[in-house]
């Protein structure tokens, strides 16, 4: 017998974390026909979607559900709100690089890496570098052990 | 090896009168002190439709939210206004001259992040062409240069990862080999304010010779301080 879930409320969590990145991965696909009109691009623009795509739908698999606060979910939504402004589709293509890494940073998620690989930093809100921290090599910040945002995930929080 | 001031025709005095507006140096100094995520804002709100403050706290709720745990504190959440203001000061000059201001401002991050380790023997330059003796010079000339005798250090930014192309590769790659003729070892790099992974991929296609060209892209951009 397969066990009940839980409760309502985890159900309603996991719908929701699947609904609004749809939502975003929806919006990214139509971004990007917007962006296939241009020509010489073409190939970057289904690059971008083919590694992007999957990665905002991954995103739906981060079960921390303060990932999906309501004010997170309304970030991604008026993000989506943004990319549907766009009608320029040399603007389509600088947004197609972008959107990704914001819903990313909404979700406090990772679109960095392919989806169901290694994080690879992803972008952090961290603690100024200006006095001499450096990123790695790699392109990933060093881990900043002071942000409470990195405390916050971390595993033995 | 040589550098020179580039010669300035028409469109480059236009562009001077762009580089030269403190709103590029203040975003620029907001941006080298910037984290990441700040930087991503700043890319957002530059390349955004809509210029409305409100609109822009709400997509980035780590940087502006009040929630427990965002994670701000009092003095990041400062910062992230202030490059908030900034990046949407650039996006009102309007469509015509954002692309302009958009170049201006990484090119000027760029130098202002070398200049942390400048020294007399070593300057930071703007605008400047490499010249090799028996070689054609090349008309465009490098964004930013670091001109060391020992070390020297040449340059090339972008906004976008769209921005890469092979004639930036090629002549950054031109650069280094001209140099390693004359026994020098010049480091070439493209600066691009857009993420790793989508220059990564800009790049793959790329059949132009990169392998000793080094990719500082927006997550990164604190390494060009060592």
């Amino acid at each position: 017998m397969v066990p009940r879930p839980p409760g309502g409320r985890y159900a309603t969590g996991v719908n929701e974390r699947h609904r609004v990145t749809e939502r975003a991965a929806a919006s990214y696909r139509a971004l990007a026909e917007l962006a296939e009109s241009v020509e010489d691009e073409w190939q970057y623009v289904n690059d971008l979607v083919d590694a992007y795509l999957p990665s905002i739908r991954a995103l739906a698999g981060d079960d921390d559900e303060s990932s999906f606060a309501p004010d997170r979910i309304a970030a991604v939504d008026e993000a989506i709100a943004e990319i549907g402004l766009i009608s320029d589709p040399h603007k389509a293509i600088d947004w197609l690089s972008t959107f990704p890494h914001v819903v990313a940073l909404a979700l406090r998620g990772d679109v960095d890496s392919p989806a169901g690989s290694a994080p690879a930093g992803g972008v952090s809100v961290g603690t100024r570098t200006g006095a001499g921290g450096v990123a790695s090599e790699a392109g990933a910040p060093e881990p900043d052990d002071d942000s409470p945002f990195r405390l916050l995930l971390r595993d033995d929080r | 090896m040589r550098f020179q001031d580039a010669a300035r025709d028409a469109r480059a005095v236009v562009y001077a009168g762009i580089q030269a507006d403190p709103l590029v140096a203040r975003t620029a100094a907001l941006l080298a002190r910037a984290t990441a995520a700040e930087r991503l804002l700043a890319r957002a709100v530059m390349n955004g439709e809509r210029t409305d403050a409100d609109v822009w706290h709400r997509i980035f709720p780590t940087l502006f939210g009040e929630g427990e745990g965002e994670g701000t504190g009092e003095d990041l959440r400062h910062h992230a206004e202030l490059v908030l203001a900034a990046s949407l000061e650039v996006a009102n000059r309007g469509e015509a001259a954002r692309s302009q201001y958009r170049g201006a401002v990484v090119e000027e991050l760029t130098a202002q992040l070398l200049a942390s380790r400048a020294t007399s023997s070593a300057p930071v330059r703007r605008e400047r062409r490499v010249l090799f003796d028996g070689v054609r010079a090349e008309i465009h000339p490098y964004d930013v240069t670091v001109e060391s005798a020992l070390r020297p250090e040449v340059y090339d930014c972008k906004w976008g990862a769209r921005g890469i192309n092979a004639d930036v590769l090629n002549q950054l790659d031109d650069a280094r080999t001209h140099a390693a003729d004359e026994e020098i070892d010049v480091k070439v790099a493209i600066v691009v304010f857009d993420s790793r992974r989508s220059c990564e991929l800009r790049l793959d296609r790329s059949t132009a010779n990169r392998e000793k060209t080094r990719l500082v892209a927006l997550e990164a951009l604190d390494e060009l301080r060592v």
